[in-house]
């Protein structure tokens, strides 16, 4: 008699037998495989990469604790000095016309109205070329004797530069070449920015009698501040650790103009197997890269949160 | 003719093939406080955007203050508006938002701050002035969102369900404002929503608009009283009025001589003078609260369905000869479903209506 009380008809659910343990903690079981994943690959590498910067690897692979040397060595090397600095222009000459290009291909997807999802579709397509075709293109298309931009020129009448033998040229072309295959990413990220803007306010925008260019720089650019920093963050990293596209292009030449941090290490690590030496601009890299996402972040990403405090 | 201080004559949109507005033709007084007012899609959003100058006019004119503004740039029109979603810039503070326009326009910036210093004063912002508008409650950014419009000191405030986006009570509360605002400032108002609530408390004029044409235009109450057609008389009034199709037949009543007989055997009083033929087929119209109810054994007989209790009023679902009525009552009436009751109405209350062309007897 005292038992019939307390049972009730239904067997306990999921939710009930889990109890305590709680469906609060399974999206953080569900997380774990993923990051374990991440954290092992990266974490191995980056672990096993600063590891290495701080030994010596002779020509039998064994390797020798030897201190900061290969950090005194490196920082000593005009070869280095002189890459950091061309990877700090280069990064900054892509970030440049990279966002300029990307701003104007979203405003241009954004207001694009017949075919919207063709053109934003097909402005996708270069991001899915990897580097190396991307670069491979470039070296037609700017082929000094027979290049389809060279061809133009002399049809035109006009000087048919060495496009990949001048230095300066050749710096230009794999700035240009880098952003044709980062800005796709960067356009779509701005675009998404873009569309989370209530149409409403540039209707009283107009209202207000701001004109297109002060729409622009007053409203629109301030209101997807998060979305331009993450195109930032996306845009320099990738500039940063460009290496794919200037292998392709112009392996670094001609006269060094185009031999950025990674390229170097390339050269280093795998050319000359300094792996020691290879390695400490690896971390060099992920520093830069480091710092100037947080940089970002604070000052695009979280300076934006505050205004959308109490939403 | 006088000029209105508004005007549209044969205004007409097209969104592509689409015809939106069918050619409005409609004149504001100055001072005046006009709402639209209409289902979904009736075209009141539009009319207020092309008066704003954020739509094209496709044909025909509008006129504010005289002057032919079809091709004038909002910013011209001597108009400020109250967007639904308040539309504040989120990364300007409310001063910066209040000034926007006037920076727009490089007005001096001791004018601008005296501009600012009034708009916040009238409307209770000057505790709020450095503040987001994230920061802000929804009131606080309906009040900034005019403000925003007053600091204009325009010619017309349009509203557009400036108080959708609010909650019941604050709904209200702002209601009053804008109407409180609108007695101080007196300034040309045109102001849209869905909600007839709003249109009737709020509004010197009210223009019931559906399918892109106007219906009815005129004072609130005279429109509730004597809608012109059905669809007017369908869309006023909460809870709606009783529309009853039937047909008007001959009785043996001398001082009844023409009844509507809505199902067999029941037959409604109408007004002495409606102009109704018997055999024409009509739909009887009577709102809810002019349905009087009474003891079993007088008037026509129904049955309780259906017993809202409101606290103020009580609303009632009752079956009349199988068909649905609703009663309004304001008194508690003790009634439960199942319950049989009779009613009675008012013949001076009823509304006729052609039901081929809907219009009014």
């Amino acid at each position: 008699m005292s038992t019939t009380a307390v049972r009730t008809g239904t067997p306990p659910t999921a939710r009930e037998r889990l109890g305590d343990f709680g469906w609060g903690t399974v999206p953080y079981l569900m997380v774990i495989p993923g990051l374990a994943f991440v954290l092992g690959v990266l974490g191995y590498a980056v672990a096993g990469g600063f590891w290495l910067s701080l030994h010596e690897t002779d020509m039998f692979l064994m390797k020798t604790y030897v201190g900061l040397q290969n950090y005194i060595a490196v920082f000593n090397d005009p070869r280095f000095q002189a890459s950091l600095v061309r990877t700090i222009v280069f990064v900054i000459a892509s970030i440049a016309l990279g966002i300029a290009m990307s701003m104007m291909f979203a405003l241009t997807l954004y207001h694009v109205g017949f075919g919207k999802r063709f053109f934003r579709g097909m402005s996708l397509v270069p991001y899915f070329v990897s580097g190396i075709a991307a670069a491979v293109m470039f070296r037609f298309v700017f082929t000094t004797s027979g290049g389809f931009v060279n061809y133009v020129l002399q049809q035109l009448g006009l000087h048919t530069p060495s496009w990949l033998g001048d230095p300066y040229l050749a710096f230009m072309v794999s700035v240009l070449a880098n952003c044709w295959f980062m800005v796709p990413f960067a356009t779509l990220i701005l675009l998404g920015g873009l569309q989370t803007v209530d149409k409403e306010i540039y209707d009283a925008a107009t209202i207000d009698g701001a004109g297109p260019v002060q729409t622009f720089f007053k409203i629109t650019l301030p209101m997807i501040k998060p979305m331009m920093g993450v195109s930032l963050i996306w845009v320099s990293y990738i500039s940063f650790s460009t290496f794919d596209i200037i292998l392709a292009l112009t392996a670094g030449g001609p006269q060094r103009a185009t031999e950025v941090v990674s390229m170097y290490m390339y050269q280093l690590a795998f050319l000359q197997l300094d792996f020691g030496q290879g390695a400490v601009l690896m971390v060099v890299l992920l520093l830069f890269n480091t710092v100037l996402s947080l940089f970002y972040i604070y000052f695009f990403v979280l300076a934006d949160k505050r205004t959308e405090k109490g939403n | 003719m006088a000029e209105g201080y508004v005007e549209y004559s044969g205004l007409k949109k097209n969104f592509g093939a689409v015809p939106i507005l069918h050619g409005i033709d409609l004149k504001i007084d100055e001072g005046a406080f006009v709402v639209l007012v209409g289902p979904s899609g009736c075209g009141k959003s539009t009319l207020l955007r092309m008066t704003a100058g954020l739509e094209s006019v496709t044909d025909g004119d509008i006129k504010i203050a005289g002057r032919l503004v079809n091709r004038v740039h909002a910013s011209n029109r001597g108009i400020a508006m109250v967007f639904q979603s308040y539309a504040l810039y989120p990364h300007m503070s409310v001063d910066e938002n209040l000034a926007f326009s006037l920076k727009m326009r490089k007005t001096p910036l001791e004018r601008i701050a005296e501009a600012i210093k009034g708009a916040a004063g009238i409307l209770k912002l000057s505790p709020l002035l450095d503040r987001l508008p994230a920061q802000l409650s929804g009131g606080q950014r309906q009040r900034v969102a005019m403000g925003r419009a007053l600091v204009r000191e325009p010619a017309v405030f349009l509203f557009d369900e400036p108080l959708s986006n609010l909650d019941a009570k604050l709904r209200v509360e702002m209601r009053a404002e804008i109407k409180a605002l609108h007695q101080r400032l007196a300034t040309t108002t045109i102001y849209v929503t869905h909600d007839q609530i709003e249109a009737m408390t709020m509004a010197d004029t009210v223009v019931v608009m559906h399918d892109g044409r106007i219906e009815q235009v005129g004072d609130p109450l005279a429109i509730y009283d004597r809608p012109e057609n059905l669809f007017v008389a369908d869309f006023l009034g909460s809870p709606a009025m009783n529309l009853l199709d039937g047909k008007v037949v001959a009785t043996d009543y001398p001082d009844q001589p023409r009844a509507v007989e809505v199902a067999p055997g029941v037959l409604l009083p109408i007004p002495g003078g409606a102009a109704a033929e018997p055999g024409q087929s009509v739909v009887y119209g009577v709102r809810p609260e002019h349905v009087a109810l009474v003891g079993e054994d007088a008037g026509e007989p129904v049955t309780m369905t259906l017993v809202e209790p409101a606290g103020w009023e009580t609303h009632l679902h009752a079956d009349l000869a199988g068909l649905s009525l609703r009663i309004l009552s304001v008194e508690r009436v003790g009634a439960k479903p199942g319950d049989r009751a009779g009613i009675l109405i008012d013949p001076e209350r009823v509304h006729l209506f052609d039901r081929a062309t809907g219009r009014r007897l």
